[in-house]
Protein backbone atom coordinates (compact mmCIF):
# COMPACT_ATOMS: atom_id res chain seq x y z
CA UNK A 1 0.00 0.00 0.00
CA UNK A 2 1.28 3.52 -1.13
CA UNK A 3 0.01 6.11 2.61
CA UNK A 4 0.75 9.56 2.86
CA UNK A 5 0.35 10.78 6.35
CA UNK A 6 0.76 14.85 7.03
CA UNK A 7 2.25 15.14 3.91
CA UNK A 8 3.55 18.56 3.22
CA UNK A 9 4.96 20.50 0.00
CA UNK A 10 6.75 23.91 -0.12
CA UNK A 11 8.63 25.59 -3.10
CA UNK A 12 9.66 28.71 -1.60
CA UNK A 13 6.92 30.33 -0.13
CA UNK A 14 4.15 28.58 -1.84
CA UNK A 15 2.81 25.63 -0.14
CA UNK A 16 2.24 23.27 -3.03
CA UNK A 17 0.74 20.34 -0.82
CA UNK A 18 -0.78 20.58 3.07
CA UNK A 19 -1.50 18.08 4.99
CA UNK A 20 -2.14 15.31 2.83
CA UNK A 21 -3.84 12.10 3.84
CA UNK A 22 -4.06 9.06 1.57
CA UNK A 23 -3.78 5.76 0.82
CA UNK A 24 -3.46 3.46 -2.55
CA UNK A 25 -3.93 0.14 -1.80
CA UNK A 26 -3.10 -2.80 -4.31
CA UNK A 27 -5.30 -4.16 -6.25
CA UNK A 28 -7.08 -1.13 -6.89
CA UNK A 29 -7.63 1.88 -8.90
CA UNK A 30 -7.56 5.31 -7.18
CA UNK A 31 -8.33 8.81 -7.95
CA UNK A 32 -6.90 12.14 -7.20
CA UNK A 33 -8.45 14.82 -8.70
CA UNK A 34 -8.70 18.52 -8.45
CA UNK A 35 -8.72 21.78 -10.65
CA UNK A 36 -5.17 22.73 -12.33
CA UNK A 37 -2.69 23.73 -9.40
CA UNK A 38 -4.45 21.93 -7.19
CA UNK A 39 -1.11 19.84 -6.22
CA UNK A 40 -1.98 16.55 -7.93
CA UNK A 41 0.97 16.37 -9.79
CA UNK A 42 3.84 17.47 -6.91
CA UNK A 43 2.16 14.94 -4.86
CA UNK A 44 2.83 11.99 -7.86
CA UNK A 45 5.86 13.01 -7.99
CA UNK A 46 6.78 12.60 -4.40
CA UNK A 47 5.58 8.94 -4.62
CA UNK A 48 7.73 8.65 -7.48
CA UNK A 49 10.32 10.05 -5.40
CA UNK A 50 11.37 12.81 -7.98
CA UNK A 51 11.02 15.14 -5.43
CA UNK A 52 10.91 15.27 -1.79
CA UNK A 53 8.13 16.59 0.79
CA UNK A 54 8.83 19.07 3.22
CA UNK A 55 7.34 17.23 5.78
CA UNK A 56 5.20 14.38 6.46
CA UNK A 57 5.86 10.82 5.73
CA UNK A 58 5.40 8.73 2.53
CA UNK A 59 5.47 5.10 2.46
CA UNK A 60 5.44 2.83 -0.51
CA UNK A 61 5.03 -0.79 0.04
CA UNK A 62 6.35 -0.45 3.49
CA UNK A 63 9.46 1.22 1.84
CA UNK A 64 10.58 4.84 2.80
CA UNK A 65 11.44 7.17 -0.70
CA UNK A 66 13.44 9.62 1.31
CA UNK A 67 15.53 6.58 2.80
CA UNK A 68 15.51 3.66 0.37
CA UNK A 69 14.64 5.39 -3.10
CA UNK A 70 15.70 2.74 -5.39
CA UNK A 71 14.03 -0.08 -3.11
CA UNK A 72 10.90 2.36 -4.11
CA UNK A 73 11.76 3.13 -8.01
CA UNK A 74 12.21 -0.88 -8.20
CA UNK A 75 8.44 -1.07 -7.48
CA UNK A 76 6.98 1.94 -9.07
CA UNK A 77 6.34 3.66 -12.36
CA UNK A 78 5.53 6.81 -13.88
CA UNK A 79 3.05 7.94 -16.71
CA UNK A 80 2.93 11.33 -17.21
CA UNK A 81 0.69 12.40 -20.10
CA UNK A 82 2.31 15.68 -20.40
CA UNK A 83 6.15 14.60 -20.65
CA UNK A 84 7.24 12.84 -23.40
CA UNK A 85 9.92 10.39 -21.51
CA UNK A 86 10.84 8.51 -24.26
CA UNK A 87 14.52 9.57 -26.62
CA UNK A 88 13.07 11.04 -29.76
CA UNK A 89 16.46 8.84 -31.67
CA UNK A 90 15.85 5.76 -30.48
CA UNK A 91 13.13 3.39 -31.88
CA UNK A 92 10.01 2.12 -29.92
CA UNK A 93 11.87 -1.00 -29.23
CA UNK A 94 15.45 0.14 -28.47
CA UNK A 95 13.91 2.52 -25.68
CA UNK A 96 11.79 -0.37 -24.01
CA UNK A 97 15.34 -2.28 -24.16
CA UNK A 98 17.26 0.53 -22.80
CA UNK A 99 14.39 1.36 -19.97
CA UNK A 100 14.63 -2.10 -18.93
CA UNK A 101 18.50 -2.00 -18.61
CA UNK A 102 17.56 0.76 -16.26
CA UNK A 103 15.65 -1.33 -14.91
CA UNK A 104 17.57 -4.21 -14.57
CA UNK A 105 15.55 -6.63 -15.83
CA UNK A 106 16.91 -9.36 -17.38
CA UNK A 107 17.38 -10.75 -20.54
CA UNK A 108 15.23 -13.55 -20.97
CA UNK A 109 12.36 -11.73 -19.63
CA UNK A 110 12.67 -8.23 -21.21
CA UNK A 111 12.59 -9.47 -24.57
CA UNK A 112 8.72 -11.08 -25.07
CA UNK A 113 8.29 -8.15 -22.74
CA UNK A 114 9.42 -5.85 -25.07
CA UNK A 115 7.28 -7.65 -27.81
CA UNK A 116 4.19 -7.62 -24.96
CA UNK A 117 4.43 -4.09 -24.38
CA UNK A 118 4.34 -3.11 -27.94
CA UNK A 119 1.56 -4.98 -28.80
CA UNK A 120 -0.34 -4.18 -26.26
CA UNK A 121 0.18 0.03 -27.20
CA UNK A 122 -0.28 -0.88 -30.74
CA UNK A 123 3.23 -0.05 -31.93
CA UNK A 124 4.04 -3.55 -33.23
CA UNK A 125 4.36 -2.43 -36.38
CA UNK A 126 5.67 0.68 -35.69
CA UNK A 127 8.72 -0.90 -33.33
CA UNK A 128 11.71 -0.41 -35.27
CA UNK A 129 10.69 3.14 -36.25
CA UNK A 130 12.34 6.23 -34.72
CA UNK A 131 10.18 7.89 -32.11
CA UNK A 132 11.11 11.19 -33.62
CA UNK A 133 8.52 9.91 -36.76
CA UNK A 134 6.27 9.04 -34.34
CA UNK A 135 2.85 11.44 -33.95
CA UNK A 136 2.42 12.56 -30.55
CA UNK A 137 -0.64 9.53 -29.82
CA UNK A 138 2.55 6.88 -30.88
CA UNK A 139 5.06 8.37 -28.30
CA UNK A 140 2.32 8.83 -25.52
CA UNK A 141 1.38 5.01 -26.23
CA UNK A 142 5.30 4.29 -25.74
CA UNK A 143 5.60 6.35 -22.75
CA UNK A 144 2.86 3.89 -21.40
CA UNK A 145 4.89 0.65 -22.72
CA UNK A 146 8.12 2.38 -20.66
CA UNK A 147 6.11 2.79 -17.60
CA UNK A 148 5.02 -0.64 -17.44
CA UNK A 149 8.47 -2.31 -18.89
CA UNK A 150 9.49 -3.29 -14.80
CA UNK A 151 5.93 -4.77 -14.06
CA UNK A 152 5.59 -2.15 -11.27
CA UNK A 153 3.63 -2.91 -8.15
CA UNK A 154 2.10 0.36 -7.82
CA UNK A 155 1.65 2.56 -10.95
CA UNK A 156 1.77 6.38 -10.79
CA UNK A 157 -0.43 8.18 -14.36
CA UNK A 158 -0.77 11.55 -14.53
CA UNK A 159 -2.92 12.10 -16.98
CA UNK A 160 -2.20 9.00 -19.01
CA UNK A 161 -4.64 9.52 -21.94
CA UNK A 162 -3.61 13.34 -22.50
CA UNK A 163 -3.62 13.56 -26.47
CA UNK A 164 -4.60 10.02 -27.11
CA UNK A 165 -7.14 8.96 -29.42
CA UNK A 166 -10.23 7.65 -28.29
CA UNK A 167 -9.57 4.11 -29.33
CA UNK A 168 -6.46 4.25 -27.77
CA UNK A 169 -7.47 5.49 -24.57
CA UNK A 170 -9.66 3.28 -24.71
CA UNK A 171 -7.42 0.40 -24.80
CA UNK A 172 -5.35 1.95 -22.30
CA UNK A 173 -8.40 2.57 -19.70
CA UNK A 174 -8.96 -1.44 -20.54
CA UNK A 175 -4.83 -2.23 -19.27
CA UNK A 176 -5.61 -0.16 -16.25
CA UNK A 177 -8.72 -1.77 -15.52
CA UNK A 178 -6.76 -4.72 -16.07
CA UNK A 179 -3.59 -4.18 -14.05
CA UNK A 180 -5.68 -3.55 -10.89
CA UNK A 181 -7.82 -6.89 -11.21
CA UNK A 182 -4.05 -8.32 -11.46
CA UNK A 183 -3.35 -7.10 -7.71
CA UNK A 184 -1.66 -3.55 -9.13
CA UNK A 185 -2.39 -0.12 -7.12
CA UNK A 186 -2.56 2.74 -9.38
CA UNK A 187 -2.80 6.06 -8.78
CA UNK A 188 -4.66 8.08 -11.52
CA UNK A 189 -5.01 11.82 -12.34
CA UNK A 190 -7.25 12.88 -15.14
CA UNK A 191 -8.90 15.55 -16.46
CA UNK A 192 -11.16 13.08 -18.25
CA UNK A 193 -13.56 12.69 -15.28
CA UNK A 194 -15.66 10.23 -17.40
CA UNK A 195 -12.44 7.98 -16.76
CA UNK A 196 -11.85 8.40 -13.02
CA UNK A 197 -15.91 7.15 -12.85
CA UNK A 198 -15.33 4.43 -15.13
CA UNK A 199 -12.02 3.16 -13.61
CA UNK A 200 -11.83 4.26 -10.02
CA UNK A 201 -12.99 3.04 -6.94
CA UNK A 202 -11.72 5.45 -4.64
CA UNK A 203 -11.40 9.06 -5.34
CA UNK A 204 -9.13 11.78 -3.55
CA UNK A 205 -10.41 15.37 -4.24
CA UNK A 206 -7.85 18.12 -3.91
CA UNK A 207 -7.47 21.81 -4.18
CA UNK A 208 -5.00 23.91 -3.17
CA UNK A 209 -3.07 21.30 -1.74
CA UNK A 210 -5.90 20.49 0.47
CA UNK A 211 -7.62 17.26 0.78
CA UNK A 212 -11.32 18.55 0.30
CA UNK A 213 -13.21 14.92 -0.12
CA UNK A 214 -12.75 11.41 -0.98
CA UNK A 215 -15.02 8.41 -1.38
CA UNK A 216 -16.26 6.38 -4.24
CA UNK A 217 -17.50 8.77 -7.65
CA UNK A 218 -21.50 8.40 -6.24
CA UNK A 219 -20.13 9.42 -2.35
CA UNK A 220 -18.30 12.28 -3.51
CA UNK A 221 -21.64 13.59 -5.97
CA UNK A 222 -23.65 13.37 -2.84
CA UNK A 223 -20.82 14.37 -0.46
CA UNK A 224 -20.62 17.98 -2.98
CA UNK A 225 -24.39 18.93 -2.27
CA UNK A 226 -24.96 18.88 -6.33
CA UNK A 227 -28.30 17.93 -7.37
CA UNK A 228 -29.88 16.33 -9.91
CA UNK A 229 -31.29 18.97 -12.75
CA UNK A 230 -34.99 18.45 -14.28
CA UNK A 231 -35.82 20.42 -17.08
CA UNK A 232 -39.03 20.91 -18.87
CA UNK A 233 -39.86 22.40 -21.96
CA UNK A 234 -43.14 23.59 -22.83
CA UNK A 235 -44.63 24.61 -26.16
CA UNK A 236 -46.04 28.24 -25.10
CA UNK A 237 -44.60 29.59 -21.63
CA UNK A 238 -47.39 32.12 -21.08
CA UNK A 239 -47.39 34.37 -17.59
CA UNK A 240 -49.83 31.46 -16.07
CA UNK A 241 -47.26 28.81 -16.31
CA UNK A 242 -44.41 30.40 -15.18
CA UNK A 243 -45.95 31.79 -11.95
CA UNK A 244 -46.99 28.28 -11.35
CA UNK A 245 -43.26 27.18 -11.88
CA UNK A 246 -42.47 29.55 -9.75
CA UNK A 247 -44.92 28.88 -7.08
CA UNK A 248 -44.03 25.47 -7.00
CA UNK A 249 -40.36 26.24 -6.35
CA UNK A 250 -39.05 29.51 -5.73
CA UNK A 251 -35.97 28.22 -6.85
CA UNK A 252 -36.73 27.82 -10.69
CA UNK A 253 -35.01 29.13 -13.51
CA UNK A 254 -36.55 30.24 -16.84
CA UNK A 255 -33.76 29.28 -19.46
CA UNK A 256 -34.39 30.30 -23.19
CA UNK A 257 -36.89 28.57 -25.39
CA UNK A 258 -39.19 28.55 -22.82
CA UNK A 259 -37.41 25.63 -20.55
CA UNK A 260 -38.58 25.38 -16.75
CA UNK A 261 -35.25 24.31 -15.03
CA UNK A 262 -35.35 23.00 -11.57
CA UNK A 263 -32.36 21.88 -9.55
CA UNK A 264 -32.84 20.03 -5.88
CA UNK A 265 -33.08 16.85 -3.64
CA UNK A 266 -35.24 13.98 -4.82
CA UNK A 267 -37.38 13.15 -7.51
CA UNK A 268 -39.55 16.20 -8.31
CA UNK A 269 -39.78 15.86 -11.87
CA UNK A 270 -43.16 14.37 -11.70
CA UNK A 271 -44.85 17.14 -9.67
CA UNK A 272 -43.21 19.89 -11.50
CA UNK A 273 -44.53 18.52 -15.09
CA UNK A 274 -48.01 18.09 -13.03
CA UNK A 275 -47.77 21.58 -11.54
CA UNK A 276 -47.12 23.04 -15.70
CA UNK A 277 -49.61 20.96 -16.76
CA UNK A 278 -52.01 21.94 -14.50
CA UNK A 279 -51.76 25.53 -14.90
CA UNK A 280 -52.39 24.96 -18.84
CA UNK A 281 -48.66 24.38 -20.18
CA UNK A 282 -48.42 21.83 -22.88
CA UNK A 283 -45.12 20.17 -22.59
CA UNK A 284 -42.51 19.47 -25.52
CA UNK A 285 -39.86 18.21 -23.91
CA UNK A 286 -38.46 16.35 -20.26
CA UNK A 287 -34.64 15.73 -19.32
CA UNK A 288 -33.69 14.47 -16.03
CA UNK A 289 -29.81 15.32 -15.90
CA UNK A 290 -27.99 14.06 -12.77
CA UNK A 291 -25.09 15.53 -11.33
CA UNK A 292 -21.64 14.67 -12.57
CA UNK A 293 -18.01 14.05 -10.74
CA UNK A 294 -17.48 17.00 -12.60
CA UNK A 295 -20.49 19.21 -11.05
CA UNK A 296 -18.99 17.61 -7.58
CA UNK A 297 -15.65 18.49 -8.11
CA UNK A 298 -16.51 21.69 -8.80
CA UNK A 299 -18.85 22.79 -5.85
CA UNK A 300 -15.99 20.82 -4.19
CA UNK A 301 -13.67 23.18 -4.98
CA UNK A 302 -15.76 26.35 -4.72
CA UNK A 303 -16.82 25.08 -0.76
CA UNK A 304 -14.49 26.36 2.25
CA UNK A 305 -12.31 23.28 3.66
CA UNK A 306 -13.76 23.86 7.21
CA UNK A 307 -17.38 23.51 5.46
CA UNK A 308 -16.42 20.64 4.20
CA UNK A 309 -14.68 18.87 6.96
CA UNK B 1 27.87 -2.36 -15.31
CA UNK B 2 24.79 -3.59 -17.47
CA UNK B 3 23.55 -0.07 -17.56
CA UNK B 4 27.27 1.47 -18.34
CA UNK B 5 26.73 -0.93 -21.47
CA UNK B 6 23.97 0.27 -22.59
CA UNK B 7 24.11 3.32 -22.02
CA UNK B 8 27.34 3.59 -24.09
CA UNK B 9 24.96 1.76 -26.75
CA UNK B 10 22.18 4.23 -26.59
CA UNK B 11 24.81 7.12 -27.23
CA UNK B 12 26.09 5.57 -30.39
CA UNK B 13 22.76 4.90 -31.83
CA UNK B 14 21.85 8.44 -30.73
CA UNK B 15 24.96 10.09 -32.25
CA UNK B 16 25.15 8.05 -35.44
CA UNK B 17 21.59 9.35 -36.13
CA UNK B 18 22.04 13.00 -35.10
CA UNK B 19 25.85 13.77 -36.39
CA UNK B 20 26.41 11.25 -38.87
CA UNK B 21 29.40 13.14 -39.93
CA UNK B 22 29.35 16.53 -39.20
CA UNK B 23 29.88 16.31 -35.71
CA UNK B 24 33.53 14.32 -35.93
CA UNK B 25 34.22 17.11 -38.54
CA UNK B 26 33.33 20.01 -36.99
CA UNK B 27 34.93 19.23 -33.49
CA UNK B 28 37.90 18.21 -35.24
CA UNK B 29 38.05 21.57 -36.64
CA UNK B 30 39.30 22.75 -33.70
CA UNK B 31 42.17 21.09 -33.17
CA UNK B 32 43.18 21.98 -36.67
CA UNK B 33 42.83 25.29 -36.56
CA UNK B 34 44.64 25.61 -33.24
CA UNK B 35 47.50 24.06 -34.99
CA UNK B 36 47.19 25.27 -37.92
CA UNK B 37 47.48 29.09 -36.55
CA UNK B 38 50.54 28.09 -34.07
CA UNK B 39 52.06 26.89 -37.14
CA UNK B 40 52.00 29.95 -39.01
CA UNK B 41 52.57 32.11 -36.04
CA UNK B 42 56.02 30.03 -35.58
CA UNK B 43 56.44 30.64 -39.25
CA UNK B 44 55.57 33.88 -40.34
CA UNK B 45 55.72 35.64 -37.06
CA UNK B 46 58.50 34.08 -34.89
CA UNK B 47 60.42 32.98 -38.13
CA UNK B 48 60.95 29.69 -36.25
CA UNK B 49 62.77 30.49 -33.19
CA UNK B 50 61.46 30.16 -29.42
CA UNK B 51 62.87 31.87 -27.07
CA UNK B 52 65.04 30.46 -24.63
CA UNK B 53 62.70 31.51 -21.57
CA UNK B 54 59.75 29.58 -23.18
CA UNK B 55 61.98 26.32 -23.62
CA UNK B 56 62.99 26.60 -20.06
CA UNK B 57 59.37 27.07 -18.98
CA UNK B 58 57.94 24.74 -21.43
CA UNK B 59 61.07 22.22 -20.95
CA UNK B 60 60.88 22.02 -24.65
CA UNK B 61 62.13 24.01 -27.66
CA UNK B 62 59.97 21.79 -29.75
CA UNK B 63 56.82 24.68 -29.98
CA UNK B 64 54.58 22.84 -32.61
CA UNK B 65 55.23 19.67 -30.01
CA UNK B 66 54.06 21.76 -27.40
CA UNK B 67 51.02 22.98 -28.56
CA UNK B 68 50.36 19.28 -30.75
CA UNK B 69 50.31 17.75 -27.34
CA UNK B 70 48.10 20.81 -25.86
CA UNK B 71 45.47 21.23 -28.73
CA UNK B 72 44.96 17.47 -28.05
CA UNK B 73 44.59 17.02 -25.08
CA UNK B 74 42.57 20.11 -24.64
CA UNK B 75 40.00 18.26 -27.21
CA UNK B 76 40.15 15.29 -25.10
CA UNK B 77 39.07 17.59 -22.53
CA UNK B 78 36.10 19.91 -24.37
CA UNK B 79 34.34 16.67 -25.75
CA UNK B 80 34.90 14.74 -22.72
CA UNK B 81 33.14 17.32 -20.83
CA UNK B 82 30.53 18.05 -23.72
CA UNK B 83 29.58 14.51 -23.59
CA UNK B 84 29.20 13.53 -20.01
CA UNK B 85 28.91 16.53 -18.34
CA UNK B 86 25.84 17.64 -20.65
CA UNK B 87 24.59 14.38 -20.58
CA UNK B 88 21.60 15.15 -17.66
CA UNK B 89 21.19 18.40 -19.24
CA UNK B 90 20.04 16.74 -22.31
CA UNK B 91 17.69 14.29 -20.74
CA UNK B 92 15.75 17.53 -18.86
CA UNK B 93 16.02 19.18 -22.59
CA UNK B 94 14.64 16.21 -24.32
CA UNK B 95 11.59 15.45 -21.34
CA UNK B 96 13.42 12.27 -20.94
CA UNK B 97 14.80 13.02 -16.95
CA UNK B 98 11.84 12.31 -15.00
CA UNK B 99 12.01 8.61 -16.39
CA UNK B 100 15.67 8.40 -15.87
CA UNK B 101 15.44 9.57 -12.55
CA UNK B 102 11.72 7.42 -11.47
CA UNK B 103 14.15 4.34 -12.48
CA UNK B 104 16.64 2.79 -9.88
CA UNK B 105 19.66 2.79 -12.18
CA UNK B 106 22.19 4.65 -10.56
CA UNK B 107 23.79 7.50 -11.34
CA UNK B 108 27.66 6.37 -12.02
CA UNK B 109 27.43 3.10 -14.72
CA UNK B 110 24.78 5.89 -16.72
CA UNK B 111 27.70 8.58 -16.47
CA UNK B 112 30.66 5.88 -17.24
CA UNK B 113 28.67 4.84 -20.20
CA UNK B 114 28.78 7.97 -21.49
CA UNK B 115 32.25 8.45 -20.95
CA UNK B 116 33.74 5.09 -22.23
CA UNK B 117 31.23 6.36 -25.59
CA UNK B 118 33.36 9.96 -25.31
CA UNK B 119 36.67 9.09 -24.66
CA UNK B 120 35.98 6.43 -27.93
CA UNK B 121 34.92 8.95 -30.08
CA UNK B 122 37.64 11.42 -29.09
CA UNK B 123 40.45 8.77 -29.42
CA UNK B 124 39.38 8.76 -32.95
CA UNK B 125 39.43 12.25 -33.13
CA UNK B 126 43.23 12.15 -31.38
CA UNK B 127 44.32 10.20 -34.04
CA UNK B 128 43.20 12.24 -36.74
CA UNK B 129 44.67 15.29 -34.60
CA UNK B 130 48.16 13.53 -34.19
CA UNK B 131 47.97 12.76 -38.08
CA UNK B 132 47.59 16.07 -39.04
CA UNK B 133 50.50 16.63 -36.57
CA UNK B 134 52.83 14.70 -38.62
CA UNK B 135 52.30 16.24 -41.51
CA UNK B 136 53.42 19.67 -40.13
CA UNK B 137 56.43 18.01 -38.76
CA UNK B 138 55.60 16.92 -35.05
CA UNK B 139 57.40 13.79 -33.92
CA UNK B 140 54.89 12.84 -30.39
CA UNK B 141 56.97 11.14 -28.39
CA UNK B 142 56.56 10.24 -24.61
CA UNK B 143 58.79 8.91 -21.83
CA UNK B 144 57.30 5.47 -21.69
CA UNK B 145 54.38 3.25 -22.44
CA UNK B 146 53.22 2.70 -18.59
CA UNK B 147 53.88 6.90 -17.99
CA UNK B 148 51.67 7.29 -21.28
CA UNK B 149 48.74 5.49 -20.04
CA UNK B 150 48.78 6.77 -16.61
CA UNK B 151 49.13 9.98 -17.66
CA UNK B 152 45.88 9.96 -19.89
CA UNK B 153 44.33 7.84 -17.40
CA UNK B 154 44.67 10.91 -14.71
CA UNK B 155 43.44 13.57 -17.72
CA UNK B 156 39.99 11.36 -18.19
CA UNK B 157 39.80 10.88 -14.86
CA UNK B 158 39.97 14.60 -14.37
CA UNK B 159 37.52 15.15 -17.27
CA UNK B 160 35.26 13.01 -15.39
CA UNK B 161 35.25 14.33 -11.90
CA UNK B 162 35.01 17.68 -13.15
CA UNK B 163 31.96 16.93 -16.05
CA UNK B 164 29.83 14.98 -13.22
CA UNK B 165 30.23 18.20 -10.60
CA UNK B 166 29.85 20.64 -14.17
CA UNK B 167 26.35 18.26 -14.59
CA UNK B 168 24.94 19.21 -11.24
CA UNK B 169 25.28 22.95 -11.99
CA UNK B 170 23.82 22.38 -15.61
CA UNK B 171 20.95 20.93 -14.36
CA UNK B 172 20.53 23.25 -11.23
CA UNK B 173 21.06 26.45 -13.48
CA UNK B 174 18.72 24.81 -16.18
CA UNK B 175 21.63 25.99 -18.75
CA UNK B 176 24.68 24.59 -19.98
CA UNK B 177 26.12 27.30 -22.72
CA UNK B 178 27.99 29.73 -20.04
CA UNK B 179 28.68 26.57 -17.55
CA UNK B 180 30.50 24.88 -20.14
CA UNK B 181 31.94 28.48 -21.79
CA UNK B 182 32.91 29.82 -18.31
CA UNK B 183 34.97 26.85 -17.91
CA UNK B 184 36.50 25.98 -21.11
CA UNK B 185 38.48 29.93 -21.22
CA UNK B 186 39.47 29.31 -17.55
CA UNK B 187 41.08 25.70 -18.39
CA UNK B 188 42.17 27.19 -21.40
CA UNK B 189 43.62 30.32 -19.62
CA UNK B 190 44.85 28.43 -16.11
CA UNK B 191 45.55 24.62 -17.05
CA UNK B 192 48.33 24.96 -19.43
CA UNK B 193 47.35 23.57 -22.74
CA UNK B 194 48.46 26.46 -25.13
CA UNK B 195 51.50 28.24 -22.93
CA UNK B 196 53.59 27.30 -19.82
CA UNK B 197 51.64 28.15 -16.93
CA UNK B 198 54.95 29.45 -15.25
CA UNK B 199 53.65 32.73 -17.46
CA UNK B 200 50.72 33.40 -15.17
CA UNK B 201 51.27 35.51 -11.80
CA UNK B 202 51.57 33.41 -8.99
CA UNK B 203 47.28 33.83 -8.09
CA UNK B 204 46.58 32.31 -11.04
CA UNK B 205 48.68 29.50 -10.99
CA UNK B 206 46.66 28.73 -7.44
CA UNK B 207 43.24 29.31 -9.12
CA UNK B 208 44.21 26.98 -11.60
CA UNK B 209 45.01 24.26 -9.05
CA UNK B 210 41.55 24.42 -8.15
CA UNK B 211 40.84 23.12 -11.75
CA UNK B 212 41.44 19.18 -11.68
CA UNK B 213 42.78 19.27 -15.17
CA UNK B 214 46.13 20.97 -14.05
CA UNK B 215 47.81 18.42 -12.19
CA UNK B 216 46.70 16.20 -15.02
CA UNK B 217 47.92 18.43 -17.64
CA UNK B 218 50.86 18.73 -15.89
CA UNK B 219 51.82 15.22 -15.70
CA UNK B 220 51.03 14.80 -19.50
CA UNK B 221 53.19 17.77 -19.78
CA UNK B 222 56.04 15.60 -18.18
CA UNK B 223 55.68 12.46 -20.24
CA UNK B 224 54.88 14.20 -23.46
CA UNK B 225 56.65 17.38 -23.72
CA UNK B 226 59.17 17.47 -21.11
CA UNK B 227 60.37 14.29 -21.91
CA UNK B 228 61.13 14.08 -17.46
CA UNK B 229 58.99 11.25 -17.46
CA UNK B 230 55.88 10.73 -14.61
CA UNK B 231 55.53 12.93 -11.76
CA UNK B 232 54.29 11.14 -9.39
CA UNK B 233 53.81 13.93 -7.21
CA UNK B 234 51.55 15.77 -9.56
CA UNK B 235 49.66 12.29 -10.70
CA UNK B 236 48.62 11.93 -7.09
CA UNK B 237 47.64 15.51 -6.74
CA UNK B 238 45.48 14.77 -10.12
CA UNK B 239 44.13 11.43 -8.49
CA UNK B 240 43.08 13.05 -5.68
CA UNK B 241 41.65 16.12 -6.98
CA UNK B 242 40.43 13.87 -10.00
CA UNK B 243 37.94 11.27 -7.44
CA UNK B 244 37.17 14.44 -5.17
CA UNK B 245 35.23 15.90 -7.65
CA UNK B 246 33.71 12.67 -8.73
CA UNK B 247 32.87 11.97 -5.51
CA UNK B 248 31.06 15.37 -4.39
CA UNK B 249 29.67 15.80 -7.62
CA UNK B 250 27.87 12.00 -7.05
CA UNK B 251 26.95 12.46 -4.13
CA UNK B 252 25.13 15.75 -4.49
CA UNK B 253 23.55 14.69 -7.65
CA UNK B 254 20.06 13.45 -6.24
CA UNK B 255 19.99 16.60 -4.47
CA UNK B 256 20.95 18.84 -7.98
CA UNK B 257 18.18 16.58 -9.79
CA UNK B 258 15.16 17.07 -7.17
CA UNK B 259 16.19 20.77 -7.50
CA UNK B 260 16.00 20.15 -11.06
CA UNK B 261 12.93 18.42 -11.00
CA UNK B 262 11.73 21.04 -8.79
CA UNK B 263 12.28 24.02 -11.03
CA UNK B 264 9.67 22.66 -13.74
CA UNK B 265 7.33 23.16 -11.20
Amino acid sequence: MIETVHLRKEFGTKVAVHDLNLTVPLGRVTGLLGLNGAGKTTTIKILATLLRQTSGTVSVGGLDPVRQPRAVRRRINLIAGGERMVYARMTGRENLWYFGQLYDVPGRVLRPRVAELLDLVGLAEAADTRVERYSRGMAQRLSIARGLVNDPDYLLLDEPTLGLDAPIARDLRRVVAALAERGKGVLLTSHYLAEVEQLCAHVYVIGDGRHLAEGTPAELVAQSGCHRTVRVAVVELTPRVEAAARAFAPAVRIAPGGVVELSGPGDVAGALTSTIIEAGGALKGLEIAEPTLEDAILALNDRPAAVIA
Amino acid sequence: MVVAWATLRRSWLVTRRAYPWSYFIGTLLLGVFTMGVAYLGLRAIAGDQVSAEFAGRAGTADYLGYIAVGATAYMFVVHGILWIGKALIQEQREGTMGALVVAPARRLPYLLGFAAFAFTAVALEVAVLLGFALLLGVRPTATGAVDAVLAVAALALAVFGMSVVLSNVMIVAGEAHITQNTVFQAMAVLSGFTFPRDYLPEALRWLGELIPITAAMDVIRGVFTAGTGLDPARLGVAALIGFGYAAAGLLTMPWAERRAMERSF
